[in-house]
C-alpha cells in the first residue's frame, strides 16, 4: 500500500491506495486537491469563489458550479441547517482570514452577526448572488476534492482519501478510527463535524466555525462533534453539519430515521451510536 | 230696477272672467320652464361618476376573485413545500448509503476528525 500526505484547503490530506508503482495516480490526486483549492477558496482573492463574492455573478467554472449546486441541494435537504451563505457570519464571528491566524487576532467580544440564506441564483453556467451574499464552501468544497481526488486514484487501485476528517473510499473495506470505534467502510463517504478544533476567542467567548444560519452565530449545540457515514464525502459533510445543529437527541432520531450511521458525541461526554451502528 | 240689478251681475261676471283670462295668459302655460345648466351639468356628472363606479367595482371583483385564487394555489405551494421539506428533514438528509459500514475490531489505517 502507497500512503502520501500532503497540505491543502487549510488541513492535512492523506491519501492511501493498496497498489505499487502510483505514482501517477497519487499526483494527479495531488494535484488536484490544489487546483480545486485554487478554485473553492475564499482566502484566495484570485479565486473564482472570492470573484463571485467580489462581483456578486460569475459565469462558472463546472467544479464552482457543481459545489454550489450540490450545497443549494443541502441546504433544501436539510430545511436550512446547512446554507454555503454563512460567509459573513463566519467573518463577522472572527474567521476571516486561515484558521492558522485567526487565534493570533484580538477582537472585542460584541459583533452583530449577519444573518444567512440570502438568494443564490443558477442560470446555466452563470452563478448571481443576492447583492450582500457571499458564499463558503470550505466544509464542503473539501467532501468535493476527496471525492474528485479518489476518482483520480482509483484508476491505480481501491484507495482511500481523507481530506483533515472528510473521506471518500473506493473499492476494497477500509477501516476508519472514529473516536473509540474503528469502522469499515466500503465504497462510501464519511465525515465529521464539530466544535472541538477551529475554535478562537472572543473577549471572554470561546467561539467555533459552525455557524447556525438562523442565528448568524456559531451554533449553540450540545454536540461536541458528529461524525456521519452516507453515500459519498459531500453527502456526509452536509448531513453531519445538519445533525449538529439538530442537537445530539434529535441527531440521533434523525440518523436513525434515515438508516444513516453516526457517531454522536455529546459536550458532556457521551457516545450516542445511530442509525445501525450497534 | 231688475234689469238694473241683471246688469250689474254681467258686469261682475265680466270682470272676473276678464281677470281670470288674464291670470291664465300671463301664466303662459304654453312655454317650459327653462332648466338650470348648473343642474344640467351635475346630472350628467353623476351619470358618468355611478358609470364609472359600476366599472371599477367590476374590476376590484375581478382581482379580489382573481387574488383569492392565487392565494389559494401560493397557500397549497408554501405547505406542500414546507412538507416536503420536514419530510426530508426528518427521513433523508443524506443519501442512503450505498457500500458497507460495520464495526471491526482491526487496528485503523486513518482515523477522522473535526474537518
Amino acid at each position: 500500500m502507497e500512503r502520501r500526505v500532503f497540505r491543502a484547503m487549510g488541513t492535512e490530506i492523506e491519501l492511501l491506495v493498496h497498489a505499487d508503482g502510483a505514482d501517477a495516480a497519487l499526483d494527479a490526486a495531488e494535484q488536484e486537491f490544489h487546483r480545486l483549492e485554487s478554485l473553492l477558496s475564499r482566502f484566495r482573492a484570485d479565486s473564482e469563489l472570492s470573484r463571485l463574492n467580489r462581483d456578486g455573478a460569475v459565469d462558472a467554472s463546472h467544479d464552482l458550479l457543481r459545489v454550489v449546486t450540490l450545497s443549494l441541494d443541502g441546504r433544501e435537504r436539510t430545511g436550512g441547517r446547512f446554507d454555503p451563505t454563512v460567509h459573513d457570519a463566519l467573518v463577522a464571528a472572527g474567521y476571516d482570514r486561515t484558521f492558522d491566524e485567526v487565534a493570533s487576532v484580538a477582537r472585542s467580544d460584541t459583533w452583530s452577526p449577519p444573518s444567512a440564506g440570502g438568494e443564490v441564483t443558477l442560470d446555466g453556467s452563470r452563478i448571481e448572488l443576492e447583492p450582500g451574499v457571499r458564499l463558503d464552501l470550505g466544509g464542503i468544497g473539501k467532501g468535493y476534492a476527496a471525492e474528485r481526488a479518489a476518482e483520480l486514484l482509483a484508476t491505480a487501485g481501491p484507495c482511500l482519501v481523507n481530506a483533515g476528517g472528510d473521506i471518500a473510499v473506493r473499492d476494497g473495506s477500509w477501516p476508519v478510527g472514529v473516536d473509540a470505534l474503528t469502522l469499515e467502510l466500503s465504497n462510501c463517504g464519511l465525515a465529521t463535524s464539530g466544535r472541538d478544533r477551529r475554535r478562537w476567542q472572543r473577549g471572554d467567548r470561546e467561539l467555533h466555525h459552525l455557524i447556525d444560519p438562523k442565528t448568524g452565530e456559531p451554533a449553540d449545540s450540545d454536540v461536541l462533534r458528529v461524525t456521519v457515514v452516507a453515500s459519498d464525502a459531500v453527502e456526509a459533510e452536509i448531513a453531519a453539519k445538519a445533525l449538529f445543529l439538530s442537537g445530539a437527541e434529535r441527531a440521533r432520531t434523525e440518523a436513525d430515521a434515515a438508516g444513516m450511521p453516526a457517531v454522536i458525541v455529546t459536550a458532556d461526554g457521551r457516545t450516542l451510536l445511530a442509525g445501525g451502528i450497534a | 230696477m231688475t234689469s238694473h240689478t241683471g246688469r250689474l251681475y254681467a258686469l261682475a261676471f265680466a270682470l272676473v272672467v276678464f281677470f281670470l283670462a288674464w291670470a291664465l295668459v300671463a301664466a303662459r302655460p304654453w312655454s317650459t320652464a327653462a332648466a338650470d345648466p348648473r343642474l344640467k351639468a351635475q346630472a350628467v356628472r353623476e351619470a358618468r361618476l355611478r358609470s364609472e363606479a359600476r366599472l371599477v367595482n367590476r374590476v376590484v371583483a375581478q382581482r379580489w376573485t382573481l387574488y383569492r385564487r392565487e392565494l389559494h394555489a401560493r397557500t397549497v405551494q408554501i405547505a406542500s413545500v414546507r412538507a416536503r421539506t420536514a419530510q426530508l428533514a426528518a427521513v433523508s438528509i443524506a443519501a442512503p448509503v450505498s457500500g458497507a459500514v460495520r464495526v471491526v475490531t482491526l487496528p485503523p489505517l486513518t482515523i477522522t476528525r473535526t474537518s
